[in-house]
């Protein structure tokens, strides 16, 4: 700050981003105000540069974070998009080329690979099938998230939907969906619940059966080690059959409503549906709080809403306690997902309420209700 | 929040985007929602149409990660992506205007207009003088107009002024100081003017 002493002409004060700070803002943390004083020619100088600012407002119009995180995600689609656009042979061409291969080598390299791929992909050595399998069929860079705590985690997806992760478990899911499916990859247990979109189905792979779902929320528990694969409908319609990657595979599906379930027998490559799962202690025993939790709330403290959600995502809510003490909403939140249960309540509260998610973390920000 | 903006840690800029050119897509989205309401409002003062100009800027973190390997490592981030912003809606612009067959595309205008600080001013002979200085201010040449936004409120360089303008050093130092120079000498004329005027009616 020595140099401000050296400062003659009015613009070295305007680009001085600490002086813009003390005019602005009234953050002084350099002593501005008490440099002035010192010098009466000095003032005179300070006092112009002061008007100049005034004179050049700009009105900062900031976006909401929500708005900010809708374009980094509709960014990353463009990304993809464009991505995919570049021709993959000349994708291969130049990566040959950054290291440097000769053709031959690459075209003895390429039969390898193809012979390999056509081997790994129609030539499966038996009927049980494994997330690892599964995903390495697909390989369109998915991102794998492996809960490794000892709590379920929270999960969000591109569209919207949420899934909660049991402990040991796998999910694979493509940063963005893309295309006329949303599909995903599932090892272990999780709660799904689907954003709604009839023109996108969701599939969950899971071992050796496939899951289709429009928009609803169910529950599937697909452990690579154990006998059983399990799927439990809580709303909505789900669809259930067996993987195509399953050679003698009967091509049959199962329709599962609310509180139905499927239990599927891998070594036989049987379906057993279960058409009251209260019955079933197996299946209702190691059921989350989010199952048991209701999400219908008829005038209800904000603060008792969060901390149900709390409850039933296994998250932490932060909210301004001060300035929502006396918001009360009456709501149906049952059969949202996480995003949007949220931004149902933000909406409910008033315009200036946002939410701001960090993996477990959850951070409103509201001026209070309307 | 406000203050937040104003300060650019470039240290760590730097190492942000080396990573962001190694595939980092933390680094990516970490600078994606610093910049992304910037560049917006940036690309806002060139043109009418907001959600063409949010496409703009989109476009403009597409080609980022697309093409990071090809990316100079010594960039300042937030001079290149305003630069980058500018260019492109350049383009659209000219494109825009050949579809629809005008003449005059010879660069992009500045439309912004600064305003005054109404909550900072307390009694009326400031206010008076401010609001004079902010109506010399915008009545600018668009370049000038632009060039003491860039300098004054992004805090970009002269150097990197010049750059975006696509003029020389020189130039775009002219343009800073004779935009001030000459706007001094005006205001202050007015003044001394209105001072008379006001001292001979009392």
């Amino acid at each position: 700050m020595q140099e401000r002493n050296n400062y003659t002409e009015i613009e070295d004060f305007l680009a001085n981003e600490s002086f813009q700070r003390w005019i602005r803002f009234k953050n002084d943390q350099q002593g501005w105000e008490e440099w002035t004083l010192e010098n009466p020619k000095r003032a005179k100088l300070v006092e112009e540069a002061r008007l100049w600012l005034l004179a050049m407002k700009v009105n900062d119009t900031s976006l909401s974070p929500i708005v900010i995180k809708t374009a980094l995600q509709s960014t990353w689609a463009k990304i993809d998009k464009k991505e995919k656009q570049e021709d993959p042979t000349i994708r291969i061409v130049k990566l040959l080329k950054k290291y440097r291969v000769n053709t031959a080598a690459a075209v003895l390299l390429f039969a390898l690979l193809s012979t390999w791929f056509y081997n790994s992909l129609y030539i499966p050595e038996s009927n049980i099938i494994t997330y690892n399998e599964l995903i390495n069929e697909n390989g369109e860079g998915l991102v794998e998230q492996t809960n490794n705590s000892n709590k379920a985690q929270i999960i969000t997806l591109s569209d919207g939907s949420s899934v909660l992760l049991k402990p040991d478990s796998k999910l694979s899911y493509p940063k963005i969906f893309t295309g006329n499916e949303r599909k995903v990859y599932l090892s272990g247990e999780g709660f799904f619940e689907i954003s709604k979109n009839p023109k996108k189905p969701f599939f969950v792979y899971a071992n050796e059966i496939v899951t289709k779902v429009v928009g609803t929320s169910f529950r599937i528990k697909a452990y690579n080690d154990q006998p059983n694969v399990e799927v439990i409908v809580r709303t909505g319609k789900v669809k259930v059959k067996s993987s195509q990657l399953i050679k003698d595979s009967k091509e049959k599906e199962i329709v599962l409503l609310p509180n139905q379930a499927l239990r599927f027998i891998r070594k036989k490559l049987i379906f057993n549906k279960i058409t009251d799962i209260t019955l079933d202690k197996n299946l209702t025993q190691n059921e989350g709080n989010i199952e048991q939790l209701s999400f219908e709330f008829t005038d209800i403290p904000i603060s008792q809403i969060f901390k149900t959600i709390e409850q039933a995502y296994l998250i932490k809510i932060d909210f301004p306690v001060e300035k929502l003490k006396n918001c009360h909403l009456t709501t149906s939140l049952n059969d949202q997902p996480l995003p949007e249960k949220l931004k149902i309540i933000c909406k409910s509260i008033g315009n200036d309420t946002s939410y701001e998610m960090n993996g477990n973390q959850i951070i409103i920000t509201s001026d209070g209700c309307n | 929040m406000k203050s937040q903006t104003l300060y650019i840690d470039t240290l760590d800029e730097t190492v942000l985007w080396r990573n962001l050119k190694e595939g980092d897509e933390k680094a990516f989205s970490f600078l994606f929602e610093k910049y992304y309401g910037h560049l917006v409002r940036y690309g806002n003062s060139f043109s009418p149409f907001p959600e063409k100009v949010q496409d703009c800027v989109q476009d403009v973190f597409t080609d980022v990660w697309v093409y990071r390997q090809s990316l100079n490592d010594s960039v300042v981030v937030k001079a290149y992506l305003l630069s980058s912003v500018r260019k492109r809606i350049a383009r659209l612009q000219e494109r825009d205007h050949i579809f629809r067959k005008t003449t005059s595309m010879d660069s992009i205008e500045f439309l912004f207009d600064f305003s005054v600080e109404h909550q900072l001013i307390s009694d009326e002979a400031t206010e008076e003088k401010v609001s004079h200085l902010n109506e010399l201010l915008n009545n600018l040449p668009t370049r000038q107009k632009e060039a003491l936004y860039l300098r004054y409120h992004q805090g970009l360089s002269v150097e990197q002024i010049a750059d975006m303008l696509q003029v020389n050093y020189q130039s775009a130092n002219n343009l800073l100081h004779r935009a001030v120079v000459n706007l001094r000498k005006e205001w202050k004329g007015d003044l001394s003017l209105l001072f008379l005027l006001s001292s001979s009616l009392f």
